[in-house]
């Protein structure tokens, strides 16, 4: 008679890993249509995961900027990173005067209803908040802020750094958002010429990016326009709000197909080292006085 | 079993909070390295292709939550490395240090080349040297270069848990 062996160990369930692979490919694929085709139920799952992660990124960013700074200490010495920081503030106040004191220049009788606008960019109530995540993907331009609904922030408001255009946010939840910048390759702005009207698309694009510019594309022919001339976003937008400085052009030509003019853009804001950001908790479609300027136009 | 799941569920969790928190301030050439996909590939070679599939579905999922709008995409990426770094199991050796690194530069390289194609090819974006030049081999070699100490981390954990189940 056979010794009757008792398994005191569970019976492990051993499934073939080939089922296991191709049954989780099948799962992901429908995953992708069906999250695809329901963007918004998938959106709130997206929620609660992503407001039960922020927190312990903003600390674990917090880490990271410490580690920053130490490492700084290190090689540099404290009073000249203090100096540093202070000259480049001061840079900032002086880019941000310089700018305002720019397009003070430019008045002219045509430019009127700009100036009001422009009147209304200073005024836009801001929130400001600090960057906590990138994307994990080297490749895109995509950054998670630490603020949310709670704080006012809606999906479509536009995200300024210093006196500059950043981005869009595009999905948040209760303690974060998605903020996708101007460069991403996703991105398209309208924008517009401040000195002579003219409109264009400006096109993120990581490739230019890393030359230090991104595309301009779709400006008129007739358009008289010359390197460096500031590109603000434009009236038509419906997603920016008018008046909000995008960047410089540089290198304009005719494009291939010779119906349009296209150049390159160098955005004010240094995307590299993006930090902390304000967000215009104004919707461009709550945004009023364009019509008005156009009504009183006709 | 459950002491695994739990360990493992905390773990890559940690990871992708490193990875994409504190390692954003340490990007060296603009990229930050995959520490996912390390954990992936370890956990392919010391556990098989099943495990590493599920971890791999799990570690997808955490990107997908904050970074992706379709969801499923990541998920498959991470469980098709997986599953291929499983098949390495057979020669596992818990004092072999080497193959690891070998196996996550290769799952590191495949995953930026369905990444390419998934995001970049089908919209019309050619310029694969590019992307290979700027992105891609600086990922690779930093992912490697980290992996150098967090393999040591993870297989040390996983030796510990061996020794667990065995004492238990």
């Amino acid at each position: 008679m056979k010794p009757k062996i008792k398994n005191k160990v569970r019976k492990k369930i051993v499934v073939n890993p080939k089922i296991v692979f191709w049954g989780i490919t099948v799962f992901c694929v429908i995953l992708i249509v069906v999250s695809y085709k329901f963007s918004d139920t998938f959106s709130s799952v997206k929620n609660v995961i992503g407001s039960v992660v922020a927190p312990m990124q903003k600390g674990i960013n917090d880490l990271g900027d410490y580690f920053e700074d130490t490492l700084d200490h290190f090689s540099d010495m404290d009073a000249l990173i203090e100096e540093n920081k202070k000259l480049r503030e001061q840079i900032d106040d002086l880019k941000n005067t310089n700018q305002i004191l720019n397009q003070e220049k430019y008045e002219l009788s045509n430019y009127r209803e700009l100036y009001e606008l422009d009147g209304l960019y200073d005024q836009y109530k801001k929130v400001a908040a600090k960057v906590i995540s990138k994307d994990p993907n080297s490749y895109s331009g995509e950054f998670i802020i630490d603020k949310g609904e709670d704080d006012g922030i809606l999906k479509d408001m536009n995200v300024l750094a210093g006196n500059g255009l950043v981005g869009i946010v595009t999905q948040t939840g209760s303690n974060w958002a998605r903020v996708r910048t101007i460069i991403d390759d996703s991105s398209k702005v309208s924008g517009m010429f401040l000195k002579t009207s003219d409109t264009c698309i400006v096109t993120g694009d990581l490739e230019l990016i890393d030359k230090g510019y991104i595309n301009v594309s779709q400006i008129s022919l007739n358009a008289q326009i010359y390197d460096n001339y500031e590109v603000v976003t434009s009236y038509i937008s419906d997603k920016y709000l008018p008046g909000i400085l995008i960047g410089y052009v540089s290198d304009i030509g005719v494009d291939p197909t010779k119906l349009t003019q296209q150049c390159r853009l160098t955005p004010v804001v240094d995307f590299e080292h993006i930090d902390a950001v304000l967000i215009i908790t104004q919707l461009r479609e709550q945004y009023d006085g364009i019509s008005e300027v156009f009504k009183s136009d006709n | 079993m459950i002491i695994r799941t739990i360990v493992l569920i905390l773990g890559s969790f940690i990871l992708y909070v490193l990875q994409t928190g504190l390692f954003s301030s340490f990007s060296l050439a603009g990229v930050v390295p995959d520490l996912l996909m390390i954990l992936v590939v370890s956990v392919g070679f010391m556990r098989g292709r099943t495990k590493a599939i599920l971890t791999g579905l799990l570690c997808g999922f955490y990107i997908d939550c904050c970074y992706s709008t379709v969801m499923g995409v990541f998920p498959l990426f991470y469980v098709i490395v997986g599953n291929l770094a499983g098949f390495s199991n057979k020669i596992y050796d818990e004092e072999d240090h080497m193959t690891p690194l070998l196996l996550t530069a290769v799952g590191e390289f495949l995953y930026n080349i369905m990444y390419f194609v998934v995001f970049y090819l089908l919209q019309g974006k050619i310029n694969l040297s590019f992307y290979l030049y700027r992105i891609m081999i600086p990922r690779v070699v930093y992912t490697v270069l980290v992996s150098i100490i967090l393999y040591r981390i993870i297989n040390f954990g996983n030796l510990f848990l061996v020794r667990f189940d065995k004492d238990a």
